[in-house]
């Protein structure tokens, strides 16, 4: 079919595209990599040969600091953007983020409490953050199950309960916190920056954002029939309740080590969607990859601009949120005649 | 062959129906009638258990439904909702594939024999024009017929109809129910349908089942129920008929006539 040619075709162009992002990305930064120095690196990573003295300190920037941020920018870009995609299918809302159980609400709590604790316990902060993430979700789900009538109008409250009360959590850690050390970290913290990230994070996203990946992608068709709402979901044969509990855990995983490791990096997962379906169209199966794709460019780049903009290092969140709020703008501008508003 | 014994649906303490009995055979187009309210989309969510009923049993081809998985039960129960626009502008034949959806492993994508299936629904319905174009970009009218090729593919042998004719103009309901119809005749499918015009109903149902507060009124042959007295009781409006020849009849509340003068 002529569709699943031009998919194929888009998905290698930006294949493509992720390739000179990942490129760029590699050489932006305060310490400037000639090319020439990348090819040396290379030889010597090959071949062992000894590398000049000035070399190898920046074959260390390059190794240890800038190899693992460009891959945890993409992995964390393609987690948030496709859990996005999914949230919108299942909660039937195109304006839905992944936040919207109170995951990112938790983490944030989570991260924070860790850094009042005992922020020199190392990793602390990421297991307390990935701990009350989950935690935030079960809870939502848990609510949802209790009151029972409405699935998805009951989820989306309860989980605007459980975020609103993990909010008010995170302010008692802050007006407790000291203002002079500790508060200053909680708020960078919550801005989300890709800066901290070592081979470590990379190594604990990679699986998580593998396995969603590869559950959405086998589930696109699912998805479809589950965006129609319950009652014709049912009635070509499926479980949406079951289906839901499924796609919410494996999101949520995604998202709580995104956010654990990296912190808030808002509007990727309600942007990026959006951008995939007005080229890939709106069925899962062929968009979900787009979604991925179009993630990890779009956080490399941010990343990259992050880094390089000021001298001082900005947080990613920042620069995210100041161009994915008006793409949104644009796609809303964009898409007004195609009943999708 | 589908068949109901006792049938009972309570919302919390608020019962919807009680003790509804009835069987509908092959090649029979049966009207569920009643006022908004009285437990006709109930009913028909009751018989392929998007609700589970509280109390009684729902029998397809002789086999009590709670012992079929829900994959079975889409495969020989299919749906026609009310027409409506998605939240998401798929494609008119993406929307009939998912149809595919029961006979299909969870983990798979529809296959090319898949659209072929759902391209001969459409044909069949003369509307494969549409297939390429925006499910939420066209009329009414045609999104109600989409939704019933989409029933068709799904290949079903009861087919359950949600108030079809809502919101459709008077070609549409005609053009629709005349289709409905001819499916029900050509391939032997037992049909359920909720309406509430008790003209429409008189013109094409077989059978037909008046539902009033959750209780069966009266039940039996389109000839021998569709009265003015019952159709009075059902609705709690006088009503009188009018001979429209071919034996069939038109159905007014006596009211409204008053002061044109007869």
């Amino acid at each position: 079919m002529s569709t699943s040619r031009a998919s194929g075709r888009l998905l290698g162009l930006l294949g493509l595209i992720l390739a000179a992002a990942l490129v760029i990305s590699l050489f932006s930064g305060r310490i400037q990599i000639h090319w020439q120095e990348m090819v040396t690196f290379g030889i010597h990573l090959l071949k062992g040969q000894d590398l000049p003295a000035d070399l190898v300190h920046k074959e260390l920037v390059l190794l240890w600091l800038r190899l693992p941020r460009c891959l945890m920018a993409l992995l964390v870009g393609s987690a948030l953007a496709v859990s996005g995609a999914v949230y919108q299918a299942l909660f039937r809302n195109p304006l839905v983020s992944p936040d919207i159980l109170g995951v990112s609400a938790g983490c944030t709590f989570g991260a924070a409490l860790g850094l009042i604790l005992a922020s020199d316990v190392f990793g602390l902060v990421q297991v307390l953050s990935f701990f009350f993430g989950i935690t935030a979700v079960c809870l939502s789900l848990g609510l949802a199950r209790v009151i029972s009538i409405k699935p998805v109008i009951v989820l989306v409250l309860a989980g605007i309960v459980v975020m609103s009360f993990f909010n008010a959590l995170l302010m008692v850690v802050k007006y407790f916190s000291d203002p002079y050390d500790e508060l200053p970290g909680i708020i960078f913290w919550v801005m989300g920056s890709l800066s901290r990230v070592s081979w470590e994070h990379v190594a604990t996203m990679a699986p998580f954002t593998l396995v969603g990946l590869i559950v959405f992608i086998v589930l696109g068709f699912r998805l479809n029939i589950l965006s129609l709402g319950d009652i014709q979901a049912k009635s070509l044969g499926m479980n949406p309740s079951l289906f839901r509990l499924i796609l919410i855990t494996f999101s949520s995983f995604m998202v709580a080590v995104s956010v654990a490791c990296c912190g808030q990096i808002a509007w990727i997962g309600l942007v990026i969607p959006h951008m995939a379906r007005s080229l890939a169209g709106p069925e899962h199966q062929k968009m979900i990859p787009v979604t991925a794709l179009l993630g990890a460019i779009f956080l490399l780049l941010a990343d990259s601009a992050a880094r390089s903009i000021s001298s001082a290092e900005i947080p990613v969140g920042i620069i995210t949120a100041l161009t994915g709020a008006p793409i949104f703008g644009y796609f809303l501008y964009k898409n007004r005649n195609t009943g999708w508003l | 062959m589908l068949s109901c014994r006792q049938l009972g649906f309570r919302y919390g303490d608020i019962r919807v129906l009680h003790d509804i009995c009835f069987t509908v055979k092959k090649g029979c187009f049966c009207v569920v009638l009643g006022r908004n309210g009285s437990g006709k989309t109930t009913l028909i969510h009751c018989l392929n258990r998007i609700l589970h009923p509280t109390k009684g049993q729902v029998f397809i081809d002789g086999k009590d439904m709670t012992s079929l998985s829900r994959n079975e039960i889409a495969r020989a129960v299919s749906l026609v909702p009310q027409e409506h626009m998605e939240i998401f502008p798929f494609r008119v034949i993406d929307v009939v594939v998912m149809a595919r959806a029961p006979f299909l492993g969870t983990a798979a994508a529809p296959k090319t024999i898949d659209y072929t299936i759902a391209e001969k629904a459409l044909k069949q319905l003369h509307a494969f024009h549409l297939a390429d174009k925006n499910f939420n970009r066209i009329s009414g009218g045609e999104r109600q017929i989409v939704l019933l090729a989409r029933a068709i593919a799904q290949n079903a042998r009861i087919m359950l109809l949600d108030e079809p004719t809502n919101h459709l103009d008077f070609n549409n309901q005609y053009h629709l129910l005349s289709a409905i119809k001819e499916l029900c005749r050509t391939t032997d499918l037992c049909l359920v349908a909720s309406m509430h015009d008790p003209n429409l109903a008189s013109l094409f149902a077989d059978v037909v089942i008046m539902l009033k507060n959750g209780r069966i009124l009266y039940h039996g042959p389109n000839q021998k129920v569709m009265t003015p007295r019952n159709i009075s009781a059902l609705y709690d409006v006088d009503t009188r008929a009018i001979p429209i020849g071919d034996r069939k009849q038109l159905f007014l509340p006596k009211q409204g006539m008053g002061s044109s003068g007869t």
